[in-house]
């Protein structure tokens, strides 16, 4: 690996941008990404941002239990984004459906059959401090071995 | 739609200011809104498919994720559904407790509708300030029942479990807190120029296609109709509750409207924290046959929950109308009607107080 | 004009300034009382399900015996952090938060009653649901092997084609049988209350 990819990986841990997607959720673990951008947490701080939009982001953080909708979205919108890319899901419901993984349900868990899951938050809905301290104990991760392929 | 006009601009299905997808398409010549329709459809799970058939103990966390945002009350209104059904009668200081918890949801809901507000008109450190302020009585809310979100608080026959009297000073000067920031974060609010140039007059709901489009919640009461179901309700009506209402039905009010019933669930709170006497949580009771249509007041206005249960406890038919469902086409067929830039539409949109999780369930 | 008043007031405060210039986020801590994912006490687990019996979430918690020694099992991922299976465990096997302190405190149970039904339309037979039914395997063990059971004991058992209830009493809700069903045929109603103040 080159001295520049080396220093471009570094710089990237240290500022993640973030999107997040709701595929089906409650609710419940959207507000409480919400709330790490309030000042107790403050999510800024450690360089994260959150931005909604997939074209600037390294991180997408899906949440909820995969709607019928989603099926012909999330492949596309995953595709946008740039690489290096990872996918973290939030809470239980893209890991395992939740509540909502009965026979009668109309959602289609897990979300790792649609697109590549890097990390899973477990809980319903996880607490920020859980939330933010995945996303730091990833960053290092992700962009650590990422190498440039000359297309 | 007809196709009348020279653009049709499409907002969302994610958008930077929604929290949650949903799309709107707007017609519009210029920047002037012509007519408007909200998609939905993105977040259907099917929950009243899933809770057919199952005891309450399931349900109960079911009807919870119906929305996260509000769940206290989805718990609140099931639950009392079904004791009205079994002639369940929650012991007094469950019925108090209930009081509590289910007004700290409403005071974070409307703080976080709030601050979706203000961050849609670039507010942003309003917005932040009050999404501090929430972080307070999330911690309240985390202090009494475990949970910062889905509480799981309300079981038939009463609570989950207790507040000690340490919980209750907590949870006192808590509120104190709030009273004080909030104060001075809805005096910046009030008099703000800017503020006022995004909001005052914009998105105007009128009585008259308030009261035909059957608005519901702040909405409604921003727009002078006197509905609020905690009126009926005999805890409520015991601890001295009058609804808070305003005239004017611009996004203003919307805003004002839940800046005041923050401060009324403050009284509430606190009037309940004295009327609380010593007492059992519980009083068991299990579940009969039966059929009712239960209504409450969430966060967003009037909830409705209809069903059918059976001997064994089981839930057999269930409907849940909620407050969402109104207000979107409240918000899509007459306010966002001719706004006068494209930059209101979010904004309209957001004072509305749009929640798409319990619209879709 | 008042607005820049209220503006100049708001960020002159004493509490803004220090605030401001002490400003220090809270470090990322999960408060003891928060309810968490549950976790074992060394209280021994007697193989009773009621844990199981009031889980909401599916496939959240198992019992299972490791070691000769049977132990709750919880799936993250799968567990939605309710606690009511610490509340409904009568042995204190369970713990998170205030919770297990609480219901010692004011003597809080869940307690239910079963009534197991089969769609005798739907049931085909297969005895899946007889053999899974961990009650029925401890009554009558050769059930784990053979598949079908003699004994009048068990719960229920396929006797000439189709599944009957023999000892509806004994059922502990677990609701393995209806996981295990592939029809969907059994059902299993669980009557649960909710009580304070020991045994009614
Ligand atoms: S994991 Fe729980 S809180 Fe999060 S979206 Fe799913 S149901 Fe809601
Ligand atoms: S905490 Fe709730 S969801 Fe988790 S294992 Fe216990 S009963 Fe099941
Ligand atoms: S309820 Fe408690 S004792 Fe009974 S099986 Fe579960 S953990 Fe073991
Ligand atoms: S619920 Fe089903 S598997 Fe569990 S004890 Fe009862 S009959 Fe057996």
């Amino acid at each position: 690996m080159s001295l520049l990819q080396h220093l471009k990986n570094s710089v990237r841990s240290r500022s993640i941008h973030v999107a997040y997607v709701n595929v089906g959720s409650c609710n419940g673990c959207d507000i409480e990404i919400l709330a790490c951008l309030s000042p107790r947490y403050d999510i800024e701080q450690y360089g994260i941002y959150v931005h909604n939009n997939p074209r600037e982001a390294d991180v997408l953080l899906i949440t909820g239990a995969f709607s019928p909708q989603w099926e012909d979205k999330l492949k596309p919108l995953w595709d946008k984004i740039p690489h290096p890319k990872v996918a973290v899901a939030i809470g239980n419901c893209p890991i395992s459906g939740c509540v909502f993984n009965r026979p009668e349900t109309l959602v289609d868990p897990p979300v790792s059959k649609h697109i590549p899951i890097a990390a899973e938050i477990p809980g319903c809905p996880p607490r920020p401090t859980e939330i933010i301290s995945t996303i730091l104990s990833l960053a290092p991760l992700i962009f650590k071995d990422y190498e440039e392929t000359i297309r | 739609m007809k196709k009348t006009v020279d653009i049709s601009l499409p907002v969302g299905p994610m958008h930077p200011c929604f929290k949650e997808p949903c799309r709107i398409k707007c017609e519009t010549r210029g920047e002037y809104v012509l007519a408007a329709e909200v998609e939905l459809g993105y977040v259907k799970k099917g929950i009243e498919r899933i809770m057919r058939g199952r005891p309450w103990q399931e349900v109960m966390f079911l009807a919870e994720r119906v929305c996260g945002i509000c769940s206290v009350i989805h718990n609140f209104v099931f639950i009392e559904s079904v004791e009205h059904i079994s002639g369940i009668v929650p012991t007094e200081r469950a019925a108090y407790l209930r009081v509590i918890v289910n007004e700290l949801d409403r005071m974070q809901s409307h703080l976080l509708a709030n601050y979706s507000y203000c961050y849609t008109i670039e507010h942003e450190t309003l917005a932040m300030y009050l999404l501090n302020l929430r972080e307070t009585v999330m911690d309240q809310l985390e202090l009494i029942t475990g949970a910062r979100v889905t509480c799981a608080f309300i079981v038939p026959g009463g609570v989950r479990c207790d507040i000690s009297s340490d919980i209750a000073d907590e949870l006192r000067s808590a509120l104190d807190h709030i009273d004080a920031e909030l104060t001075r974060f809805i005096r910046i609010f009030e008099t703000g120029p800017l503020i006022g140039l995004r909001s005052k007059g914009i998105g105007i709901l009128t009585k008259d296609a308030a009261i035909e489009s059957h608005a519901v919640g702040p909405t409604a009461r921003a727009s002078g109709i006197d509905n609020d179901q905690r009126s009926t309700h005999p805890t409520y009506t015991a601890l001295g509750f009058s609804p808070v209402i305003r005239q004017e039905g611009d996004n203003f009010a919307r805003i004002m409207v839940r800046f005041e019933e923050v401060f009324q669930s403050i009284r509430l709170i606190r009037s309940a924290l004295e009327a609380m006497r010593e007492g059992p949580i519980r009083g068991g009771g299990t579940i009969k046959a039966g059929s009712i249509r239960y209504r409450g007041e969430a966060p967003r206005g009037e909830l409705l929950y209809e069903l059918t249960t059976d001997d064994y406890g089981r839930i057999l038919e269930i409907a849940i109308q909620t407050p969402s469902i109104p207000n979107i086409q409240v918000c899509a067929h007459a306010m966002l009607i001719d706004a006068q830039s494209a930059a209101d539409i979010t904004s309209i949109f957001i004072s509305s107080d749009p929640c798409i999780a319990c619209t879709e369930r | 004009m008042l607005s820049i008043i209220n503006y100049i007031r708001e960020f002159l405060r004493p509490h803004w300034i220090t605030t401001f210039f002490t400003a220090k986020t809270a470090p990322l801590v999960t408060p003891p009382h928060f309810r968490d994912f549950p976790e074992l006490t060394d209280k021994e687990c007697t193989h009773c399900l009621a844990c199981m019996m009031i889980c909401p979430a599916p496939e959240a918690i198992t019992v299972v015996k490791r070691e000769e020694i049977w132990r709750p099992e919880i799936t993250k991922g799968h567990c939605i952090r309710c606690g009511l299976c610490i509340e409904a465990c009568p042995e204190d096997v369970l713990t998170s938060g205030r919770i297990l302190a609480y219901k010692k405190e004011e003597e809080l149970t869940l307690q239910g009653t079963f009534h197991i039904e089969i769609d005798q339309s739907k049931c085909m037979g297969c005895g899946n649901c007889t053999v899974a039914c961990p009650v029925n395997r401890e009554i009558d063990p050769a059930l784990r092997s053979s598949g079908t059971s003699t004994s009048d004991e068990v719960i229920m058992r396929v006797d000439t084609g189709q599944n009957k209830v023999l000892h509806e009493e004994k059922c502990t809700g677990c609701k393995t049988c209806e996981e295990s069903c592939s029809n969907g045929a059994i059902r299993v109603a669980r009557i649960v209350e909710a009580l304070q103040g020991g045994e009614k």
